[in-house]
């Protein structure tokens, strides 16, 4: 049996510390059942230094509050506190033995010191144990120069060596593991402390990783070899303090000195994830997560992540006209502007501009103006919507309850949305919400895996109207809630009831909705969509096939919902986009435009929250920044917009939609703005409402950048290897 | 005993009446102590424990295990009489008895005890019995499990119920399967005689005992540990606080305690605290289980008094040192964790937790380890390193790295393949592992590196000049 | 993770200019109770010629507030009208814990076209600009340093930090989901 010290059995007998430890466990347990009472905070001394903190803040908390950083790996402030890692001890004076402070909470009137003897010692030995049997090899190591086990060596280990046994036994070597496409393992420079595993469980809500074995030969791994089968994969290398786990497809490729970071926004979804692009020599390296508490937090779904490489493939690089014999030939920019302006002049108004899932919000409006200057009228876009004046009242497509604030919802309903797949970033909300607020959470769609527990109340659409007539059972625990949301995947509003399903969930939002708080959510999963309803787009393809356009415009259009046979025969199909997909494929012209890490350009996601990407490279060949490509065609058919700079274009942004130029901000739809008028009938046809996102596999290519990535190919390759091994696995068993 | 049973009937004036005239001076002199407070010990020499006074009669197997033999013993007379005195009373009892855990902490059983008696918020709370007994050198729990069941199914039934406990999980080392199976069918029969289960003994308290069988990791011995394990995870120590009175098993509050603290709660609830008091030392009463093994001529488990001299320990009970007294090299005293102690420091140490702190070791589980002249002592203390590397967690840092890179040099320092500088090398790294860790366990590996750089650095120092000498007259 | 260290530093230094104060202060009083104020030799011995050119230098020169400097600084007009500077504070690596650098706002523009020299495979570019990096206290010197050299710019708000609650004890609990599953 194991002894506590043998200071404890010293000072057993009522000894101060012991007295003070065991008060310390008291309060914090009523502190941790009454949260209700009034906070008093207590004082504390860090380095001397008094700090008035809340009970139960942690000792690591309360000397960040005045800014004094104790090291840490194992500690990480997203996930839970496991305290093993042990290099935040610290001397709290009185105690004999340092504490953990990570997870010690202060107790009145502690003198915690951050740097004395004991503390560096504590530290010290700390870093000569993790550095025992951690390999050297940080000059192959991609975490080099980005590593928070070098530079706390640096800073609080000792100068020198005294593993005398590298000469004689040598250090611990471990097998490395198989764990996906994307995460590359060298299990020999783990240092154990469990931010990964911490992750899966808490975070991404996959229990795929743990560990095996105890004491020297204890290793982190999937037990037995598979995939880390989650989309969220990729954050544990962030999370890594060392480089045993690093991102695959950027192996080898870069230090972190020689690249250029940039701040941008993600387009893949329609989060609007803000991220860092690590750029060099004009090609973008990697993606990185960038912290914002109020959309991403801290992490990053794969595709955002990963899907970088596919802007370097099938892009366009010089505009492109149709020739006789059908084939796309390579111009000048000025004989591909010039054919397109003679087409648009030649339509007499009959034009259609459809924007894509990628167009941002300045290019829209310059087609708009553009298309509305030649007297065109039709704008749409490709992803559908109800039918009616839906996109007048913001409310009715925006994500009301906000991302963040779906953290503190407590009972949610989804409908016809997988956001695991569709918006994995909400999903890890709702999940934290899952786990830290109780939530309650009932599907109607299909049963799909949404990394927590849920209710699938079936999926048939007579559901909806069973909800929210009051009848069903989950009714009563929306309407017991404090904080209910009912979500609606952006694809079932495409569908010919969606206006019905729209205003039934309308009507009785209205019902459950609170002072402060909409329960009313439309999940989109397009980064133009949102932003595009602002400026004034028209949902839905259909009108394209009403107005029988003689020129029709895609921009960023991929998604492949059009096609040649739905136009008349002499329509001019002018594609302006990044890459070459569908849109490019049926188009008389190609006019080469830039992608997200290419231009500065507006994007609004999907709760509403205009952000702005930044360049990070230059558009490659000869492509531009698609306003500027309209802008210059504007000038060749003689009816010039009205902006030459990026400034100015904003400017005509503010004087369309104020909020699009209020970067960063979230706007928020006015509250009583949420009108049940939408619906001309309500009658929910039956039948099974369905996601088209199911599985990992079906996630990871959903537009013409990530279609072109190898690496989200590998992943889907992975996906189903692992899939055709369970079966055989399964088949076996049986 | 019949004495001491109407000392408890005495008012308090009276037991003053009674007591010499130097303890009432001294009581008089200062505040009446409050309740619980064991009595003054006024004998100066201890043991040998007389019959009368053992508390494990049947420690032998000499007798009946099973509830009949129990019964004939004395185990759950009047239990019921215990039971409806209430926590209150148990606790106070322990307390006076001056019981500290037999598990190697020591720390007072009462007041520990008296941590679980919070108003309930609603969850159950449990009583926790480690029966994980891996500490080589220690087999006492055993002995009382497989010889003596009852006396710990009692036991759990009162120590339970002074804790306002709902059930006791005894965790019992997997490797003890013969114990496993007697506890098994001890637990049954008190549940067929109504003895525990709902309405036990027929005190209107409910209260359950089940017995988990553990899977064989030495660190799952450690409270924290033994409770993750109990709850079915891999046996990884919890950081503290919370305290398992706080939150325990199954995140409930809990107390675990040792096999021997629980079982020898019914004698001292029945004999009395002051009873219980009367043997050891102040601060280290009570009878104890001591294991002597090693180069003894036989080893045995005995129960003594506490504080009886080491030497008379052994030649009283384990017939003496092979090839006499001094022929002893040193001895573990407490179990492979706590620093070993040369002959010099084994004459006249006392059995106790004082009188072995003061010696710079500790009477953990009181397992007598004890090595004669024959003994490779590094080799000894390297094996034990070696067993701590092995059942290391894995969890934290110190511990991880720490004892596997001790083991490294101890297994040098076996043939002497070293510097002579290494050897303050390595009482640093054991110091850096001392008290850096989550549990005990580094410290426990720490400490028989310490005791043998602190008694035996002459030994070491000449092996490896040997061992430089062997390889020079090699190369030569 | 320097950061740390620098922080740890701080206090001692701290130290050090209080105590150098103190000192001042007491030199101040030594001499407020002499008669004569002490001579500077330097002054005295100095021709006459040496001395306004000394008178000269002392001085301060004042400069307008609203000055632009951007005629004068050499960078090329269309730079100067083109570009806008973004006034933000860097933000944390993904990658690492520490939070050092993280405090000041710092100015960027934005970024130009780079390219791999042929010759070394260095990265080359042809943007004066978009390489300069300063950091700033505050917000608003960011800003008034962009004013005088004529830059147009716009700032990134900050961004807010949350407060969590960290308890250890929660991995345990008996009724909540945040019980741990694995480790």
């Amino acid at each position: 049996m194991i002894r506590a010290p043998l200071v404890k059995a010293l000072g057993a007998l009522g000894s101060p510390t012991h007295q003070i430890a065991s008060r310390a466990v008291r309060t914090s347990a009523i502190v941790a059942q009454t949260p209700a009472k009034a906070p008093d905070t207590i004082e504390v001394f860090v380095d001397d230094i008094p700090v008035q903190v809340l009970p139960g803040t942690t000792v690591l908390q309360a000397a960040a509050q005045i800014g004094v950083e104790i090291p840490r790996f194992c500690y990480h402030e997203r996930l839970a506190v496991a305290g093993n890692c042990r290099m935040c001890l610290v001397e709290v004076e009185k105690s004999p033995k340092p504490v953990a402070a990570c997870a010690m909470p202060v107790m009145k009137g502690w003198r915690i010191k951050t740097n004395s003897e004991m503390t560096r010692k504590a530290r010290e030995g700390v870093m000569e144990f993790l550095l025992m049997n951690h390999p050297l090899d940080c000059p192959i190591c991609d975490q080099g120069g980005e590593c928070d086990l070098q530079d706390q060596a640096m800073a609080f280990g000792s100068d020198r060596s005294r593993f005398t046994d590298i000469n004689y036994t040598g250090k611990r070597a471990v097998e490395d593991k198989d764990i996906g496409p994307l995460v590359k393992t060298i299990m020999t420079r783990c240092i154990h402390c469990t931010r990964c595993i911490r992750f899966a469980s808490e975070i991404a809500g996959v229990d795929d990783l743990g560990t095996t074995g105890r004491g020297n030969d204890m290793q982190i791994g999937t037990y037995v070899e598979k995939l880390f089968l989650t989309e969220l994969s990729g954050n544990v290398i962030d999370l890594c303090p060392v480089g045993a786990l690093t991102n695959k497809p950027y192996s080898f490729v870069a230090r972190p000195w020689e690249i250029r970071k940039v701040s941008s926004i993600d387009v893949l979804d329609a989060v609007g994830s803000n991220i860092v692009i690590s750029t060099r020599t004009n090609e973008v390296l990697r993606i990185l997560p960038r912290e914002n508490e109020d959309v991403n937090e801290e992490w990053l779904a794969d595709k955002s992540r990963f899907a970088c490489d596919g802007l370097k493939r099938q892009r366009l690089v010089a505009p492109m006209v149709r020739m006789p014999n059908g084939e796309l030939q390579a111009v000048e920019w000025e004989s591909a502007l010039i054919a397109v302006a003679k087409a648009l002049q030649k339509a007499n108004g009959q034009i259609a501009g459809v924007a894509g899932q990628l167009a941002d919000v300045e290019a829209m409006v310059a087609l708009k103006d553009l298309i509305n200057r030649l007297e065109g009228e039709t704008l749409v876009t490709e992803q559908d919507f109800i039918k009616g004046s839906g996109t007048d009242v913001r409310a009715n497509y925006l994500l009301n309850s906000n991302i963040a604030g779906l953290e503190e919802a407590d009972a949610v309903l989804l409908v016809g949305t997988n956001p695991r797949y569709e918006a994995p970033l909400v999903n890890t909300r709702l999940r934290k919400a899952y786990v830290h607020n109780e939530l309650q959470i009932a599907s109607i769609g299909p049963k799909i895996d949404l990394s927590y527990s849920h209710d699938n109340l079936g999926s048939d659409a007579s559901l909806i109207k069973d909800v929210c007539s009051g009848s069903h059972a989950f009714s009563k625990v929306l309407e017991g809630a404090k904080k209910p949301a009912i979500i609606i995947g952006a694809d079932i509003l495409e569908r010919s009831d969606g206006a019905a399903i729209h205003a039934t969930i309308a009507e009785y939002c209205e019902k459950l909705k609170k002072p402060d708080w909409n329960p009313f959510n439309v999940l989109q999963n397009n980064a133009a969509q949102v932003g595009a309803y602002d400026v004034g787009y028209q949902p839905g393809l259909q009108r394209i096939n009403q107005a029988q356009p003689k020129v029709l415009v895609l921009l960023n259009a991929d998604a492949g919902k059009l096609t040649r046979e739905q136009l008349p025969k002499d329509c001019f199909v002018v594609y302006i986009g990044s890459h070459g997909d569908n849109g490019a494929s049926i188009a008389d012209a190609v006019l080469p435009g830039a992608a997200y890490t290419e231009k500065q350009a507006t994007y609004v996601n999907t709760e509403g929250r205009a952000q702005q990407t930044l360049p990070g490279v230059s558009p490659p060949g000869m492509a531009r920044e698609d306003w500027k490509i309209l802008r210059a065609l504007s000038e060749v058919t003689g009816t010039p917009l009205g902006y030459d700079t990026l400034d100015e274009l904003r400017t005509r942004l503010e004087d369309i939609a104020p909020h699009l130029t209020r970067l960063g901000k979230l706007e928020k739809a006015s509250f009583n703005e949420l009108s049940p008028k939408t619906a001309t009938s309500k009658s929910i046809s039956g039948g099974a409402i369905d996601v088209k996102q199911k599985e990992l596999r079906e996630y990871f290519m959903t537009d013409a950048i990530s279609r072109a990535s190898p690496t989200m190919a590998k992943c889907i390759s992975a996906v189903n290897k692992q899939q055709r091994q369970d079966e055989a696995k399964q088949s076996v068993a049986i | 005993m019949a004495a001491i049973v109407r000392f408890n009937l005495l008012s308090k004036p009276q037991i003053v009446a009674a007591l010499p005239a130097s303890v009432q001076l001294r009581l008089q002199s200062t505040q009446a102590p409050p309740p619980g407070t064991p009595p003054p010990q006024t004998k100066t020499t201890f043991g040998p424990l007389a019959d009368e006074d053992r508390i494990f009669s049947n420690l032998y197997g000499r007798h009946d295990w099973r509830l009949k033999g129990a019964l004939k013993r004395g185990d759950w007379y009047k239990t019921k009489e215990i039971v409806l005195k209430g926590p209150d009373w148990i606790i106070n009892e322990i307390k006076t008895s001056g019981l500290r855990g037999r598990g190697g902490a020591g720390f007072p059983s009462g007041m520990k005890w008296s941590f679980m008696n919070k108003p309930s918020d609603g969850r159950p709370k449990y009583l926790v019995v480690n029966a994980d007994e891996g500490e080589p050198g220690t087999c006492k729990d055993r002995e009382i499990m497989r010889h003596d069941p009852h006396k710990l199914v009692e036991g759990c039934l009162i120590a339970g119920r002074a804790m306002g406990a709902q059930a006791a999980y005894i965790y019992i080392r997997g490797e003890f399967y013969n114990e496993a199976s007697n506890m098994q069918l001890a637990i049954a029969e008190a549940y067929q005689a109504g003895l525990i289960g709902k309405n036990a003994c027929g005190s209107g308290y409910n209260f359950d005992v089940f017995m988990h069988r553990g899977a064989g990791a030495y660190i799952c011995g450690e409270e924290t540990a033994l409770i993750e394990s109990l709850e079915g995870k891999q046996g990884k120590p919890r950081l503290k606080p919370p305290f398992p009175a706080d939150v325990g098993v199954f995140g409930c509050p809990t107390t675990v305690t040792n096999v021997e603290t629980v079982a020898v709660a019914p004698s001292i609830c029945r004999r009395g605290g002051t009873w219980f008091a009367s043997f050891g030392r102040t601060r280290n009463s009570g009878t104890k289980l001591f294991n002597i093994s090693g180069h003894v001529n036989t080893p045995c488990t005995v129960e003594e008094e506490m504080s009886i001299p080491l030497k008379e320990l052994i030649e009283r009970h384990a017939g003496g040192v092979i090839g006499g007294w001094d022929n002893l090299l040193g001895v573990i005293p407490g179990g492979s964790s706590t620093p070993i102690i040369p002959k010099n420091v084994c004459d006249d140490v006392i059995m106790d937790f004082d009188g072995l702190i003061a010696a710079q070791t500790s009477l953990g589980t009181a397992a007598i380890i004890v090595m004669d002249k024959s003994t490779d002592v590094i080799k000894a203390i390297a094996r034990l390193i070696s067993f701590y590397k092995h059942e290391s967690c894995g969890q934290c840092t110190p511990c991880r790295e720490g004892i596997g890179w001790m083991n490294k040099i101890m297994t040098r320092f076996v043939k002497g393949d070293a510097q002579p500088a290494e050897i303050d090398m390595l009482w640093e790294i054991s110091k850096q592992i001392e008290g850096h860790t989550i549990c005990a366990l580094g410290d426990g590996a720490a400490w028989p590196v310490q005791g043998l750089i602190r008694h035996f650095r002459p030994e070491i120092e000449s092996r490896m000049q040997k061992y430089a000498q062997q390889t020079q007259r090699a190369s030569n | 993770m320097s950061g740390l260290s620098h922080i740890m530093r701080q206090r001692p230094f701290a130290l050090q200019m209080s105590a150098s104060k103190v000192a001042n202060v007491l030199v101040a009083r030594w001499a407020s109770s002499q008669d004569i104020a002490p001579m500077d030799l330097k002054s005295i011995l100095a021709r006459p010629e040496e001395v306004e050119q000394r008178n000269k230098l002392s001085g301060k020169i004042t400069v307008p507030k609203a000055v632009n400097l951007s005629p004068i600084s050499g960078v090329p007009s269309d730079h100067i009208r083109e570009r806008r500077v973004r006034i933000h504070i860097p933000p944390k690596n993904a990658m690492q814990s520490g939070t050092d650098n993280l405090q000041t706002w710092q100015i960027e523009f934005d970024n130009r076209e780079r390219w791999e020299n042929p010759l070394m495979g260095w990265t080359s570019t042809g943007d004066p600009l978009s390489n300069m990096n300063v950091q700033f206290g505050s917000k608003d010197e960011a800003i008034t340093y962009c004013e005088r050299n004529g830059w147009r710019w716009y700032v990134d708000s900050e961004q807010t930090k949350k407060e969590r609650v960290k308890n250890y004890g929660v991995n345990f609990s008996w009724n909540k989901r945040t019980r741990v599953s694995t480790k």
